[in-house]
């Protein structure tokens, strides 16, 4: 009699003799993906114009298949041209034009252009049955992949019996059937160490053992395919693609437990999936897997298909086998394990999609092979769903032991448009938030459920800066909450009271205690829940908690949601990401798309206290966080601002009556910068008498010398300082506190003081050679021409740094008609300059040289003659979420100069302030910054407050302004006796302004107006600014397009 | 399994018997742990997660209703963050509850409020959104209110595993989760058969009976009317218990008493028109046996029972005996023979039936039952109710001075005594039976092996030649399966008694809740209520139907014979198929 292997090689010389007369040889050869995913991004219509074009074209000689999804989500549809003796190609989403282009070109007139092979493809000579090698080529996607459970998908015909017989199929029940007893297999597995991949992680060969040493005639096996977790397709794709395998690993898996009758339990959504499976198990009845007598050895099996409603506990082994009994799927307490009492009370042995499709590997390749792969406890692959914000979406197979960094960062192509890393969820709902400072820690069952999460199936979301952690939180408890059996008391009403406290958090209504009775709760549900849906339920939540704590107090008491995400805080995300909190972006906007400019300046100066300044210079975080952004470009928040400003001051609008009530106490300022400017604004509104001192020879300070008169006109600057004198405010310059008048002096003629001086001096690049001449800071450097003097410029000079200093610096060198080049030691993308600085400093032909440090000054007769330079390198990402420059060894490089420009960064220049008796009263930190109670500013002396750059180091213009806000509110409660204390609320409209009539399509129409600027040519050798403002139509029409989140209903 | 093991339990060592759960171990040990969701009657649920315990070695805490002991653990019952646990499970009940204590039915013997107080809940911490439902008012013996419901699932399980009835079932996910009829149908649409079973398990007021005290005070105001009332063997026996006496006190004649200063002004006893049963009953049995009727021939005293046949079994129907229950017969006669004698008007009778049972509200209306289109009961309330209507008049049964009940149809036998407890209406039954057929007395007349709670009884009676097989169940679960036997075997059986409630009318779903003492379906509890109905028999000279001189008076003066013409029209009835929502009709 012949063994189960030679039946089954004779089975397969015929599948394969009869792809052969299905054209498996034919010289053209065209692979259609065609799995849900691939679906829904069109290839039916491309499979369906292939068709078409072959006969209308009459093309004969040529094969057209269909295939799984390879993983490649974002890249799909998909299509695989395969000629003899030619080099593969690999199309990417492609369109209908596409494939007739594909037709005619490169099938009919073989003129294929090069570029449009996708790396993934390798050359390669014809091959016949194994594509493996360059679907899965030599690209990032897939350099750090194992795929063992995948090694089908992608590549073989899910429908087809013959092509998984081509690659091995059921080689290994025939191995099993030939020479293995029941316990040999178990022992395999168990030798494997393979463990469940549904989530749980319990040994796969000893759950195997418990079923088979159970004494019982009748025994189940029973693969669980209900798969439910948001953001998981890892079954899905798995059986789409490839559902041999499964059924291969279910019928050994019957053999070694000793049952004869298996079930897939797979959820009646995945309605592709259940047509491939229901096809596997015709076919392989067909071809004698499956059924009685298999392989002729007289071993029984046979699968059946139970659909799902749809229920995410039916995932759990108890209630999923309620469910095939047709019961309610409610889970129950274990013990009894269903191992022991299971479906109809007899021995079962359940198994997840991906712990089946690992046991043909394993009896195949050997248990060492499979053993060599993964940590100590965590053998083989996992695969994943990666989903989320990173660049390469997809299914993935990954070795265990593999870093979330690997994973996230080489394998996922990094977060998409540059934005940063947050947190990576895995484990769905039932899993937890990862932060970055865990992203070394290896993909194992035990080291992530030591941070709190768990493997789970494989679901894997990533997020960024833009994902607000509480919400997500929420989203997911959402989740549970609405898929809880409700049968246990802390599951049922336990989660629907964390969402209610997660829901008033997200609306702005949390209280200090809510997160206590979050954490009782959470606690609470995972002890005492009754299964594993409940148990991890509260997961994202206490891990959130964990590593985003901030998030939550910034929700529950600053009533700030960082990520700008919480409707309910935020009303609109460019006004709340605003820091002066209420700027009214929204209505402004509003108003001028409704052509009613004069109440639009009215909001923009009832809310911003320099709003020329701020329609110039601000580092606008309102148009990162701008919805639109999301589908093109961000609203142009800043020109419209600027449009109002320069509308306000044509037609003389926008001047304030100033205060009704005058107030006797006076006020000291010290600095005149936007902190200082900001905080006199507020104060003399309010009725003050404000003195603003300033050691300069102007006001303004970093505003007045820092920036060049190219983005700021010192003209600008003195408008809207004159505006602000007109309230009362006095200015003294040329008055240096510490130095011309003491600190102790000044408090006895002011109530309260307010220090704003800002962060003047240059950090040092720590190279030798610095202190030569020819180095001068940045700063340093700019004021002095602001001041209208000659600093000491060669003809050559060299700025270092990556920040908005640097490039003004250099654009400044260059106006000068100096030969000036920029070094920055990363790459454009991480520069912290805006921009549209950088483009500009470009535009006007500035050498920027990316990736390259200075290491050293050469001098010549005492003055910086050469730097000697090294190339640097991307590594890992560091804490600010960029990537980390390295040094490239062996790659120095010297640049001649004459001139050195550092512009790192800079730290206040205390100089003499504190001295004397005031030294006893303020702090400095080791960045020479003023210590200060961080909300309220005050110092801890008696009516001493201090902010902006001074405190905060160097920062934003509406970082400092916010700070002279604050500490305005803040002198006026203490001159009134008040407690000092802060009052936080959610973000409101500054005006209810109604929405413009217009269709969805039309506002998606619009496109945002580039800003209109001085010619590049026009720039050379004057400091004229260069933006020249938009006109009445183009801002109408920009405001137009506003998508108007402040009108938005809350959820 | 058994055997022993020695479990550490808050740092002492118990040897306690292996095969059973923590809970039960405690229980034995002395440490009541708090519980909801379990009844031990019932299967083990694990769901209200109250009855938690620490084991040393587990990740979670464990719930002790579904843990078994095993050798060497330890256990702690008490520990600050179990007591912590406990009490935020608890309010996490409370939190969607409408805690409505001073108007609710419940409030002093809710176990909801009980537990709260024992645990401590001093605080509450979690309150948001609570469930909203509409109360189901639709049927005539129970109300439901899935607003208190705590889904416990004590009353699915009953209606399942104990009735067989399945009326009710779990719906919706999560927060909804609602216990519901089929389709959310009214519950009076639905297959269930009023036994109130569910209710005396409810831990709160989310089931209860269908409340007619507000009814019946009025109507006892009303001056014009006859206000007569009847009281059935089984609340004597156990309306003690809601005055705070001991399970087990006879209180029938203080109830005459306090029935009488309600404002009745005629008292009668149930007992009477069980006798006239027996004696109708008896002779159709006696005639399907001698004349080849269908046979074996079912009781039909229990409304619930016959609801339950109607829908499910309705093949069985020419079985069951024609006769109408002892209430409806009492009200029969009260409305003729009564009402003739009297010379009144039957319209200006109010007829009142005090009962064990939330069934016979729904037997009250009942049309088939009417004689002349005029209903025959006019209402029904349960021990339960009546207790309550007591104590409202400000009447202290345990301190009123005892009564005997008026005459007519005051007298019964002892038979008729017994007719409350599972097993009484055969033993009645065969008690007259065996004397009309043999023509002579029993020497024994206590039939041993149809008493008790097992589930199913059986017994041979031998009637000179004849041998009468009889069996008896009660709880519909049992009835069910007796139904099976006879559809296998025809002629195993020649006479079946039947009663819906586990226990028979001493547990039906009207009788004062176990209190704190016993749980519902507490054996120890049945066979006190039980003793009190025997006790009574056996205290009587007359302990045959027949020798009622009451009844010989009624067949002399009015029904001339049992089967006769006169009592085919008063007291007997037809029963017919039901489809209420979730049954088929073809």
């Amino acid at each position: 009699m012949a063994t189960a292997m030679e039946n089954l090689k004779s089975v397969r010389q015929e599948a394969i003799q009869k792809l052969i007369e299905n054209g498996l040889l034919s010289s053209t050869r065209v692979y259609v993906g065609m799995s849900t995913c691939e679906i829904a991004a069109g290839s039916r219509e491309i499979w369906d114009t292939f068709q078409e074009e072959i006969k209308e074209n009459k093309i004969t000689d040529i094969q057209l298949k269909q295939k799984g999804c390879a993983g490649r989500c974002n890249l799909e549809p998909t299509v695989e041209v395969l000629q003899a003796g030619k080099v593969p190609f690999k199309y990417i989403n492609v369109d209908t034009a596409k494939v007739k282009e594909i037709i005619k070109k490169h099938i009919l007139e073989n003129s294929a252009r090069s570029e449009e092979r996708t790396p993934e493809l390798k050359t390669d000579p014809f091959m016949l049955t194994d594509r493996s090698k360059f679907v899965f080529g030599n690209v990032d996607f897939f350099k750090k992949q194992k795929r063992i459970t995948l090694r089908n998908c992608g590549i073989i015909d899910p429908e087809s019996m013959e092509d998984y017989l081509s690659v091995r199929g059921y080689e290994a029940l025939a191995k099993v059937l030939t020479g293995y007893t029941p316990g040999q297999v178990i022992e395999e597995v168990t030798k494997s160490g393979l463990r469940g991949r549904g989530g749980g992680g319990f040994y796969t060969g000893l759950k195997w053992k418990l079923v088979a040493d159970e004494n019982e005639t009748e025994k189940y096996v029973i693969c669980n395919a209900d798969e439910g977790d948001p953001g998981a397709f890892m079954d899905r794709s798995a059986l789409e693609g490839d559902p041999h395998i499964v059924l291969e690993g279910m019928i050994i898996a019957g053999y070694a437990v000793g049952a004869k009758k298996g079930f897939v339990y797979i959820r009646a959504e995945y309605p592709l999936a259940i047509v491939r499976l229901k096809k596997a198990i015709k076919d392989a009845k067909a071809y004698g897997f499956l059924g009685k007598n298999i392989l002729g050895t007289g071993y029984d099996f046979d699968v059946e298909l139970v659909l799902g409603a749809g229920a995410f506990v039916c995932g759990e082994e108890t209630a999923l086998i309620h469910s095939i009994e047709g019961g309610r799927g409610t889970p129950t307490t274990k013990p009894p394990y269903p191992s022991v009492h299971g479906l109809w009370g007899k021995p079962t042995l359940i198994n997840n999609v991906e712990t089946f499709a690992n046991i043909g590997v394993i009896i195949l390749d050997g248990y060492e092979s499979f053993a060599s792969i993964g940590t100590s406890d965590s053998k083989g692959t996992k695969v994943f769903a990666l989903a989320g914000k990173v660049n390469n979406t997809g299914l993935i197979e990954v070795p265990m032991g593999i870093t979330l960094r690997e994973i996230i960062y080489d394998i996922g192509g990094g977060i998409k448009d540059g934005k940063k890393f947050k947190a990576v969820l895995t484990g769905g709902p039932s899993g937890g938030c990862i932060p970055e400072e865990f992203l070394d820690r290896t993909v194992d069952y035990d080291s992530l459920n030591a941070l709190g999460s768990i493997m789970g199936s494989g679901g894997m979301i990533v997020l960024d800066e833009d994902d607000c952690m509480i919400d997500v939180a929420r989203y997911f408890l959402e989740f549970t909450q609405n898929e809880s059996c409700g049968k246990c008391t802390p599951c049922r009403e336990g989660t629907k009271r964390m969402l209610e406290i997660l829901t008033r958090i997200t609306s702005g209504e949390g209280e200090q205690s809510d997160i206590e009775k979050l954490e009782r709760l959470a606690n609470l549900i995972k002890k005492t829940s009754l299964c594993g849906l409940g148990q991890s339920a509260p997961n994202p939540v206490l891990t959130t908690m964990r590593y985003f704590k901030n998030e939550y107090d910034a929700h529950v008491k600053y009533k700030k949601c960082p990520a700008a995400v919480c409707k309910g805080i935020i009303s609109s995300p460019c006004q709340h990401a605003c820091f002066l909190g209420g700027s009214g972006a929204p209505s402004y906007i509003g108003l001028i798309a409704r052509e009613k400019i004069d109440e639009a300046v009215e909001i923009l100066y009832r809310e911003n206290p320099l709003p020329v300044i701020c329609g110039r210079v601000c580092h606008h975080p309102c148009e990162s966080k701008c919805r639109r952004g999301d589908i093109d470009r961000p609203i142009a928040i800043r020109e419209l601002k600027r449009f109002l400003t320069d509308y306000a001051m044509e037609n003389k609008l926008g001047l304030k009556a100033g205060a009704i009530t005058k107030r006797d106490e006076k006020v000291a300022v010290i600095g005149s910068g936007p902190a200082g400017l900001a905080c006199a604004h507020d104060l003399a509104m309010s009725g003050y008498k404000v003195t603003v001192f300033e050691k300069l020879p102007v006001a303004g300070g970093m505003l007045a010398v820092a920036i060049p008169q190219y983005r700021l006109p010192k003209s600008l600057l003195a408008f809207e300082i004159d505006n602000l004198k007109k309230l009362g405010i006095e200015i003294k310059l040329n008055t240096e506190i510490g130095k011309n008048i003491k600190l102790e002096d000044l408090r006895k003629d002011f109530k309260a003081i307010f220090i704003a001086a800002g962060a003047h001096k240059g950090l040092k690049l720590k190279i030798p050679g610095e202190d030569s001449k020819g180095v001068i800071d940045a700063v340093d450097l700019l004021r002095e021409i602001n001041l209208g003097r000659k600093p000491d410029i060669g003809q050559s000079a060299a700025v270092i740094g990556g920040g908005n200093a640097a490039i003004d610096a250099v654009r400044t060198i260059n106006r000068l008609g100096k030969k000036a080049v920029l070094l920055y030691r990363r790459t454009k993308s991480e520069m912290p300059a805006w921009e549209e600085e950088v483009d500009e400093a470009i535009a006007e032909g500035i050498d920027i040289q990316f990736l390259v440090a200075p290491v050293k000054v050469i001098t010549e007769k005492g003055r910086v003659s050469r730097l000697e330079c090294i190339r640097m390198e991307l590594g890992d990402v560091d804490r600010s979420g960029r990537r980390k420059p390295v040094p490239v060894e062996g790659s120095g490089f010297t640049i001649d100069i004459d001139t050195l420009v550092p512009a790192i960064s800079q730290e206040p220049d205390i100089g003499q302030l504190i001295s004397g008796e005031a030294a006893r009263h303020l702090k400095l930190s080791k960045w020479n910054t003023i210590e200060v109670d961080g909300e309220t500013l005050y110092c801890g002396t008696e009516g001493i407050f201090a902010g902006g750059d001074v405190v905060l180091g160097p920062k934003t213009v509406t970082e400092a302004m916010s700070h002279g806000m604050i500490a305005a509110e803040m002198i006026d409660k203490y001159i009134k006796g008040e407690p000092l204390v802060r009052h936080y609320s959610v973000t409101k409209p500054a005006m209810d302004v109604p929405l413009m009539e217009m269709s969805e399509e039309e506002i998606e129409s619009l496109q945002r107006f580039e800003m209109p600027m001085l010619d590049v040519k026009d720039r050379i050798n004057n400091f004229i600014e260069t933006e020249l403002g938009f006109s009445m139509a183009a801002a109408v029409c920009e405001a137009k397009h506003c998508l108007r989140c402040d009108k938005e209903e809350k959820e | 399994m058994n055997g022993a093991v020695t479990i550490n339990v808050n740092n002492k060592e118990y040897n306690v018997e292996s095969g059973q759960t923590i809970m039960q171990a405690l229980d034995k040990i002395g440490f009541y742990i708090p519980r909801l969701c379990y009844h031990p009657k019932l299967s083990v649920e694990g769901a209200c997660r109250i009855c938690i315990v620490e084991l040393e070695g587990a990740r979670n805490y464990v719930t002790s209703c579904t843990t078994k002991v095993a050798e060497g653990m330890k256990i702690k019952t008490n520990t600050a963050d179990l007591r912590k646990a406990r009490r935020d499970l608890l309010e996490l009940l409370l939190d969607n509850h409408p805690v409505d204590c001073n108007t609710c039915e419940r409030d002093g013997n809710c176990e909801l409020q009980a537990i709260a107080r024992s645990i401590g809940i001093k605080k509450r911490h979690f309150t948001g959104e609570k469930k909203k439902y509409d109360i189901d008012l639709s049927s005539p013996s129970l109300s439901r209110d899935p607003n208190k419901c705590i889904l416990c699932g004590r009353c699915v399980r009953l209606c399942s595993e104990i009735q067989g009835v399945n009326a009710i079932n779990y719906a919706n996910r999560g927060f909804n989760s609602v216990v519901m009829t089929a389709f959310n149908s009214p519950i009076n649409s639905s297959v269930c058969i009023n036994c109130g079973q569910c209710i005396n398990v409810c831990p709160t007021a989310a089931l209860s009976e269908k409340y007619y005290t507000v009814e019946l005070f009025k109507e006892l105001s009303d001056d014009k009317k006859l206000k007569i009332v009847q009281v059935a063997p089984a609340v004597r026996a156990a309306i003690g218990e809601a005055f705070g006496l001991p399970a087990g006190t006879n209180m029938e004649k203080q109830l005459v008493a306090a029935l009488r200063k309600l404002g009745f002004d005629l008292v009668f006893d149930t007992q009477f028109s069980a006798d006239l049963t027996i004696m109708e009953e008896g002779y159709e049995f006696l005639d399907r046996l001698t004349n080849k009727g269908v046979l074996p021939m079912i009781t039909s005293c229990s409304p619930a029972w016959i609801k339950y046949a109607e829908q499910f079994h309705p093949e069985i129907l020419p079985n069951i005996s024609t006769c109408k229950s002892p209430m409806s017969m009492q009200s029969s006669v009260i409305k003729t023979y009564y009402a003739q004698k009297r010379g009144i008007d039957p319209k200006d009778i109010l007829s009142v039936a005090i009962m064990p049972c939330t069934a016979k509200k729904y037997e009250a209306e009942r049309e088939e039952l009417a004689l002349d289109g005029n209903k025959l009961t006019d209402i029904v309330v349960t021990t339960r109710e009546i207790a309550w209507m007591i104590k409202s008049a400000g009447i202290d049964l345990t301190k009123t001075e005892p009564e005997e009940f008026d005459n007519m149809f005051g007298f019964s036998s002892g038979a008729a005594t017994i007719f409350g407890v599972t097993g009484g209406v055969m033993e009645a039954a065969l008690r007259t039976a065996y004397e009309l057929y043999m023509g002579e007395s029993i020497i024994d007349i206590e039939f041993n092996d149809i008493r008790g709670f097992k589930g199913i009884k059986e017994a041979t009676v031998k009637m000179g030649e004849k041998e009468v097989k009889v069996a008896v169940a009660h709880g519909i679960g049992n009835a069910n399966e007796i139904l099976g036997i006879v559809k296998k075997d025809p002629s195993r059986y020649h006479f079946i008694e039947i009663m819906s409630c586990p226990g028979g009318c001493i547990n039906g779903g009207g009788q004062p809740y176990a209190g704190s003492e016993y749980v519902a379906l507490d054996e120890e509890l049945l066979k006190k209520r039980a003793s009190v109905l025997y006790g009574l028999d056996r205290a009587k000279t007359i302990r045959r139907s027949h020798e009622n001189p009451e009844i010989q008076r009624i067949y002399k003066e009015f029904f001339e014979r049992p089967l006769g013409p006169k009592s085919h029209k008063i007291l007997h009835t037809h029963y017919s198929k039901k489809y209420p929502q979730g049954i088929y009709r073809k």
